[in-house]
């Protein structure tokens, strides 16, 4: 669990250090971790998303150079989340993996302005939304979708080779 | 649900609000640096690999890149190298034809302009093929000129090309006589390729290296004072009848392609405008 744990964190590091500045539309990036973190959650469960989250969030927080936390706490519990409702999630179905993952960016953005309010950090909610948080949203439902089938596409092909 | 994940939460949460908290009251520092001390090594690492895969995918895109543009630049730069022989082909061909143009128009006698179709270069026979024959009215015999001197004759005359025979075909012979002195003698070819002047020995003192040998025009076949050659070297025989003289062709053989067909019954002398063209 160590090694995979190690393994999510800094392949969710590594790729929103690398590949999502390649991945930008317009100024939106995907993220990454938080992706990685959900879909390992989904696998592994709640302890495993919970510390994935806090780890990948913590790099994210440390790599951006705000508040250090606040990702790292809402990383954690969105990893949580998913890993303990991953049993009644139907998460093979693009159609809830899209607006799942979408909803699920919305909510920990939600949450990350939650934080910030109460440590005193004051950023415009409705431009946050509509500029950061939606687009981000939407970018991160379509591409977690995309991992998802590639992942289940890989796994197939990988019973079958066995 | 097991305890042991809302246990692992709490402390997530606490670490999370805890160095939030520490943050806001003034010990940003300390928890930034503590968290730094965790993640810098881990950032750099993130930086290091990255950096290094993209470098090399960077170098690799750039080598490709320059695979292209080199095989690009290479093709180009052949085809410009054609284009540029084209080019110099055709420069040479038009300053070749301009002489001859310029030769033809001071000539006194009528000519004929043909081009060089064939060589035959085996030894045994050295001769040209042209492209004008019995069409064109080409007699046998007929004198064969370039801009440089002396060709030919022409041996055999066909339906649409004749054959020259060169000055260095081993049975070529033509009468001829040296400027500066007036020595006369003939030219022969010899089997080796070259050319030298037989003349008698009591006629050739005063001959000497680099004098010019032209036609002498007796025999009817050649005008007077076309060049044949200049004198390379002398063999002197002593006492002997005859002397030769290594000569020197005034015309690359092997290189020539337009020749003029002297057509004209005239021989008028031809020295005045082979020594201008000389001027030239």
């Amino acid at each position: 669990m160590r090694a995979l744990l190690a393994l999510t964190v800094l392949g969710g590091g590594m790729a929103q250090a690398t590949v999502a500045p390649a991945l930008r539309i317009g100024d939106v990036l995907p993220d990454l971790p938080l992706i990685m973190v959900v879909l390992l959650a989904l696998r592994r469960g709640p302890e495993f998303g919970c510390v994935a989250g806090f780890v990948a969030g913590l790099l994210q927080d440390a790599a951006g150079g705000g508040l250090i936390g606040v990702q790292a706490l809402t990383k954690a519990l969105a990893g949580f989340a998913i890993g303990a409702l991953g049993g009644e999630l139907r998460v093979t179905q693009p159609l809830v993996q899209v607006p799942g993952l979408a909803l699920l960016t919305i909510v920990e953005g939600l949450l990350r302005f939650g934080l910030l309010k109460m440590f005193h950090y004051d950023v415009p909610f409705g431009e946050l939304m509509l500029y950061v948080v939606i687009p981000q949203a939407l970018y991160n439902g379509f591409l977690g979708a995309a991992l998802v089938l590639a992942l289940a596409w890989a796994e197939t092909f990988r019973r079958r080779a066995s | 649900m097991k305890l042991r994940p809302f246990l692992i939460l709490a402390m997530v949460l606490v670490a999370g609000l805890g160095l939030l908290t520490l943050q806001t009251r003034g010990h940003g520092a300390r928890a930034t640096d503590a968290v730094a001390f965790i993640t810098t090594p881990v950032q750099v690492a993130f930086a290091s690999v990255p950096r290094a895969a993209l470098g090399l995918w960077s170098a690799y895109l750039d080598w490709k890149g320059v695979r292209v543009e080199n095989r690009r630049l290479r093709e180009e730069n052949q085809r410009l190298r054609v284009d540029a022989l084209w080019v110099t082909d055709a420069i040479d061909e038009n300053r070749r034809l301009r002489g001859l143009l310029a030769l033809r128009n001071r000539l006194p006698v009528a000519t004929l302009a043909s081009e060089v179709i064939a060589r035959d270069w085996g030894g045994w026979v050295r001769s040209l093929t042209v492209n004008r024959g019995r069409g064109d009215d080409v007699k046998r015999l007929t004198a064969v000129i370039s801009t440089e001197g002396l060709v030919g004759r022409i041996v055999d005359v066909r339906p649409g090309a004749s054959i020259v025979q060169v000055l260095t075909d081993p049975t070529s012979t033509v009468g001829a006589h040296a400027l500066r002195t007036r020595t006369t003698g003939i030219v022969e070819g010899e089997p080796r390729g070259t050319i030298r002047f037989k003349y008698m020995a009591r006629d050739g003192a005063g001959l000497a290296v680099d004098d010019v040998i032209v036609t002498s025009g007796l025999g009817g076949v050649f005008p007077r004072g076309i060049p044949i050659g200049r004198v390379r070297a002398i063999d002197d025989r002593g006492s002997a009848l005859f002397h030769y003289a290594l000569l020197a062709p005034a015309v690359d053989f092997a290189r020539v392609d337009e020749v003029l067909l002297v057509s004209g019954e005239a021989m008028p002398d031809l020295t005045t405008a082979f020594l201008v063209k000389t001027a030239d």
